[in-house]
């Protein structure tokens, strides 16, 4: 994958998981099915990928990680939304709403000009 | 604060390391299983269900090193798996472990020690403030022909020097030291305010000599040790005012030297009187040591110059010496403390390093021989995608562990052996300030890396050029260049063994020389007693006649004694009473040095009592009286020297440059005996004690008693005469053997250390030639098949591993022929490239050579062929 686009892909996955996580805490697999049923599937989170993506923002404390029991009856690592990931989740929502916001206007502008 | 986080985060990751790999394949089991747990819910079989599962995930292995990445601490986490890898390795070859570990600790334990000793004894700081600025002033007329400065030398010094920021001088004695308890003779320094100056050391308590009390009417003072303050006037608070005697003359002690200080400008004593100096009625005698202080940017060279004009200025001032040549010279005082010492410490320090690169080259082949051992581990690694970076790093990882418990064993060993060394060779120069601090600790940690990185160079240079790795992969261990590193290596353990057993036999056999030397006379059984009269009540020759006389005459009557006599000194005379003479029939050309020999005043039955026969002429007589004119008897290598062709008897000589004094005449030749010492040529002139006043002699006598009895009667004989005389006993036996101890010292060690690299070398041939039966096992085995004898096999391995030990000690002869240069000063009756020793010491390493290849060779011959041919 060429750099420059994992940049926006990692960043992109980030905003995700967090968002995932604002809901309840969730192990790994599970953050993974609630991306899917969040996106409607649009998003197919690589599941080798995402754990990676866990570690770094550990590593960034925007999550923290405990090892619960699963309704299951067993043991799993749960992630939890720290204060710092709800800013950041906060701060992300933001930045993509305008983000988009912006996109969202020039696509509208270039279809007032009559293109495609 | 995320990257407060961040580091806690990773720092967990380090610390926790196990747990969290633990943690991850859990989480990873965690996720698989309940992917499949999903897919059996909608339908799928459990086992196509876990592999969509694994197969969803994507690689395993990969996603691991990919959150090891996110963890951050990759790097340090591959340093830990080299280290526990390298530990796993060396714990599963214990032998070859404990092997390299001991071989290079001994050798870095050896340099450490080594090391540790010539830092205090050669470099050390001297002392004293500015200590390079410090130098001694000497007369010299040759480059070997050295001697004190005399009172005229003295003077004219401090009247016209310009190079000294402070000048002094000092004489140094011994004393009887009375009124404080039992009388005892001690070492006294005499020295003159000057001197303190220069040397530059305050006083803890009082003041120092000042130039008031040089005065010849000033009350005499002195000034002690702190040691010697608590030993006898009640600590050093008490010390100041109180009075010690002499020589029977009363002192005030008006200072007291710091804690721990009993030399000053190289000279030890515990008691430092005031110099008084009279004005010179002639050039000599020459009894003092000149000290200057140099003032800053005054060169040595400068003080050469200075001095030299001084010499010069005053020869014609006296007619009594007329040696144009003698100087008065300035010699460093590092150079003087140091100059003896760093021979002897640097043929032991070059010794050692030999040792020491012995042992490193011993653990390369080591590691060779285990590199060549695991090239199929290496081979699978690297096709495995292992970088070759990374495989380097992992061999020299583990190399450093190697040399660094060799270096925590070696300092372990250091600092035995340098409690060793202080014990056994206590005649160097601050040799008790030799400790294994920091420094010796940096050295031999940076010595292990060094040697570890050394000792790597050749598997990974080995690594590096491997081509092919698939092909050699399977027959591992034929690679020729690992063989071509190794026959280097055993060359090179060769080249270094040599000169070390040459230097070692040399010095054995210079011992051995040494201590059968035939003293001239036989040394059992004499005893000898030291006497000193204070001149307070021994002031001329008519007192301390009468005492020598009475003295000798009571010896006679005591049991078991034989023959007795009076001598100035005995030998092994290290001190040397040396004077100068001009023979009236063959004088020097005018301005030319007078020659010098050892000078001893003694009675005639000191040769009865020595067993040295009288040879032509006379003993002294009667006749020899102070009055009489002067007798002297001399020793048959002084009358070869200096009468080879003519009867040295009844000839004449004018003694101590004084030409207005009677003539001195021979008037009998004695046989030779070792005065100065095993190791010195038999020159001696003797004058009769009757015509010497000298207040130091020592009662010799011949006993078949037991020594202790000897003692006793020697004591009352001299109490009878007077109680208050401090006695120094001795045996001349003793003597003997003390003026043997160092050079026995110095040869053991050194012949310990060729020992050590004589097996490292015949070790190193040994593995090497075992591990080439080894590799070739199956030619070998197809060679005794067709019918080869087993005896040309063993030739076989033998003449190959011979081929190494013959070229390394070749090598090794050039470089000792190179190398005598300072070997030459510690040797005794023996060139330093003596032939016979050499043939020896190289016969003895190649015959242990032999061995070392018979052993592999004989072993090649047993080789059953049919079970080597069928196993591979």
């Amino acid at each position: 994958v060429p750099p420059e686009s994992s940049e926006l892909l990692q960043g992109t996955l980030e905003m995700l998981v967090l968002k995932a996580l604002s809901l309840t805490p969730m192990h790994g697999w599970g953050i993974g099915r609630r991306i899917d049923q969040l996106s409607h599937e649009a998003f197919q989170v690589q599941q080798g990928s995402l754990y990676p993506a866990l570690q770094r923002m550990l590593r960034k404390g925007w999550i923290t990680s405990e090892w619960r029991v699963t309704e299951n009856n067993r043991r799993a690592r749960y992630y939890l939304l720290t204060r710092a990931g709800r800013r950041q989740l906060d701060a992300e929502t933001a930045a993509w709403a305008r983000a988009s916001a912006a996109v969202n206007g020039i696509l509208k502008v270039r279809t007032a000009d009559g293109a495609p | 604060m995320s990257f407060i986080s961040d580091g806690l985060e990773r720092l967990r990751a380090l610390l926790l390391r196990g747990r969290q790999e633990r943690e991850m394949a859990e989480e990873l089991r965690f996720h698989v299983d309940r992917e499949a747990a999903e897919r059996i819910r909608a339908g799928d079989t459990p086992e196509s269900a876990r592999r969509a599962a694994l197969l969803a995930f994507g690689g395993v292995e990969q996603y691991k090193e990919s959150v090891r990445d996110a963890r951050g601490v990759r790097l340090l986490e591959e340093l830990g798996a080299d280290l526990r890898y390298a530990l796993r390795g060396l714990r599963r070859n214990p032998g070859f472990t404990a092997t390299a570990v001991l071989v290079l600790g001994l050798g870095l334990g050896a340099t450490t020690a080594v090391f540790s000793v010539m830092r205090a004894v050669v470099l050390a700081h001297l002392p004293y403030p500015d200590p390079d600025q410090l130098v001694i002033v000497v007369e010299k007329n040759s480059p070997t022909n050295i001697w004190s400065i005399s009172t005229a030398d003295a003077t004219a010094i401090r009247e016209q020097q310009r190079s000294f920021e402070a000048w002094g001088v000092i004489s140094r004695d011994e004393a009887a030291l009375s009124g404080t308890g039992h009388p005892e003779r001690i070492a006294v320094a005499r020295a003159s305010a000057g001197y303190f100056k220069a040397v530059g050391v305050p006083v803890a308590r009082g003041r120092l000599i000042e130039p008031r009390d040089e005065g010849q009417d000033a009350p005499p003072v002195a000034i002690v040790t702190n040691a010697l303050a608590e030993r006898i006037l009640g600590g050093a608070d008490n010390a100041l005012g109180r009075a010690i005697t002499l020589d029977g003359v009363s002192h005030t002690v008006v200072g007291v030297l710091p804690p721990g200080r009993d030399e000053l400008g190289g000279a030890r004593a515990p008691v430092w009187p005031a110099l008084k100096l009279r004005a010179p009625v002639r050039r000599g005698p020459f009894w003092l040591r000149g000290f200057g202080r140099l003032k800053q940017g005054v060169t040595l060279e400068m003080a050469a110059t200075d001095l030299a004009a001084i010499s010069r200025s005053i020869l014609p001032l006296w007619s009594d010496f007329p040696d144009s040549l003698a100087k008065l010279t300035p010699i460093s005082l590092r150079e003087r403390l140091v100059g003896q010492a760093r021979g002897q410490v640097g043929l032991f320090a070059g010794a050692v390093l030999l040792v020491l690169l012995l042992a490193i080259t011993n653990v390369a082949t080591l590691v060779l021989v285990r590199a060549s051992a695991r090239e199929p581990e290496v081979a699978v690694r690297v096709m495995l995608g292992a970088g070759r970076g990374r495989i380097a790093r992992l061999l020299v990882t583990e190399n450093i562990m190697v040399t660094l418990a060799a270096a925590a064993a070696g300092l372990l060993l250091a600092s035995f052996g340098l409690k060793l060394a202080v014990s056994q060779l206590p005649n160097l120069p601050r040799i008790q300030n030799a400790t294994l601090d920091w420094r010796a600790v940096t050295f031999a940690l940076v010595a292990a890396l060094l040697s570890g990185i050394l000792v790597s160079l050749s598997p990974v240079a080995a690594l590096s050029s491997r081509r092919g790795i698939g092909a050699d992969a399977r027959r591992a261990g034929t690679g020729r260049r690992t063989n071509a590193v190794r026959s280097a290596l055993v060359t090179a353990e060769f080249a270094l063994a040599l000169p070390l057993l040459v230097r070692a036999g040399l010095l054995i056999n210079s011992f051995v020389r040494l201590s059968r030397v035939d003293p001239g006379f036989d040394p059992e059984g004499l005893v000898a007693v030291g006497v000193a009269l204070p001149q307070a009540r021994y002031p001329d020759a008519p007192e301390i006649q009468r005492f020598w006389q009475q003295a000798e005459q009571r010896l006679t009557g005591i049991p078991g004694v034989m023959a007795f006599g009076l001598a100035s000194d005995i030998p092994p005379d290290l001190s040397g009473n040396n004077d100068n003479f001009n023979l009236v029939d063959h004088p020097v050309p005018a301005g030319q040095s007078e020659p010098a020999s050892p000078w001893y005043y003694v009675t005639s039955g000191y040769f009865g009592a020595l067993g040295v026969s009288l040879l032509d002429g006379r003993l002294f007589t009667v006749a020899d009286s102070g009055n009489g004119p002067p007798a002297v008897v001399v020793s048959r290598t002084w009358a070869n020297k200096y009468f080879p062709k003519e009867r040295p008897v009844g000839r004449q000589l004018i003694q101590g440059g004084c030409y207005a004094c009677p003539r001195t005449t021979i008037v009998g030749v004695v046989g030779d005996i070792k005065n100065l010492g095993l190791a010195t040529p038999d020159e001696a002139v003797y004058g009769p004690v009757t015509q010497s006043n000298s207040r130091s002699m020592n009662l010799v006598v011949r006993t078949s008693a037991s020594t202790p009895a000897t003692f006793r009667a020697l004591r009352e004989a001299v109490r009878a005469l007077d109680t208050e005389l401090p006695l120094q006993e001795s045996t001349i036996v003793d003597r003997f053997d003390d003026s043997l101890t160092d050079p026995r010292r110095w040869t053991a060690v050194l012949g310990a250390f060729a020992a050590v690299g004589m097996a490292l070398a015949a070790l190193g041939v040994f593995g090497l030639m075992s591990y080439v039966v080894r590799q070739r096992r199956r030619e070998i085995g197809v060679r005794l098949a067709l019918g080869a004898q087993p005896g040309t096999v063993t030739k076989l391995i033998v003449a190959r591993g011979m081929r190494y030990a013959l070229l390394g000690s070749g090598i090794g002869l050039v470089m000792t022929l190179a190398l005598t240069r300072r070997l030459g000063t510690l040797l005794f009756g023996v060139s330093p490239k003596d032939a016979p020793t050499i043939a020896v010491t190289a016969s003895l390493l190649l015959g242990v050579a032999l061995v070392a290849c018979w052993l592999p060779g004989r072993r090649a011959a047993r080789i059953l062929p049919l079970e080597a041919i069928s196993t591979e």
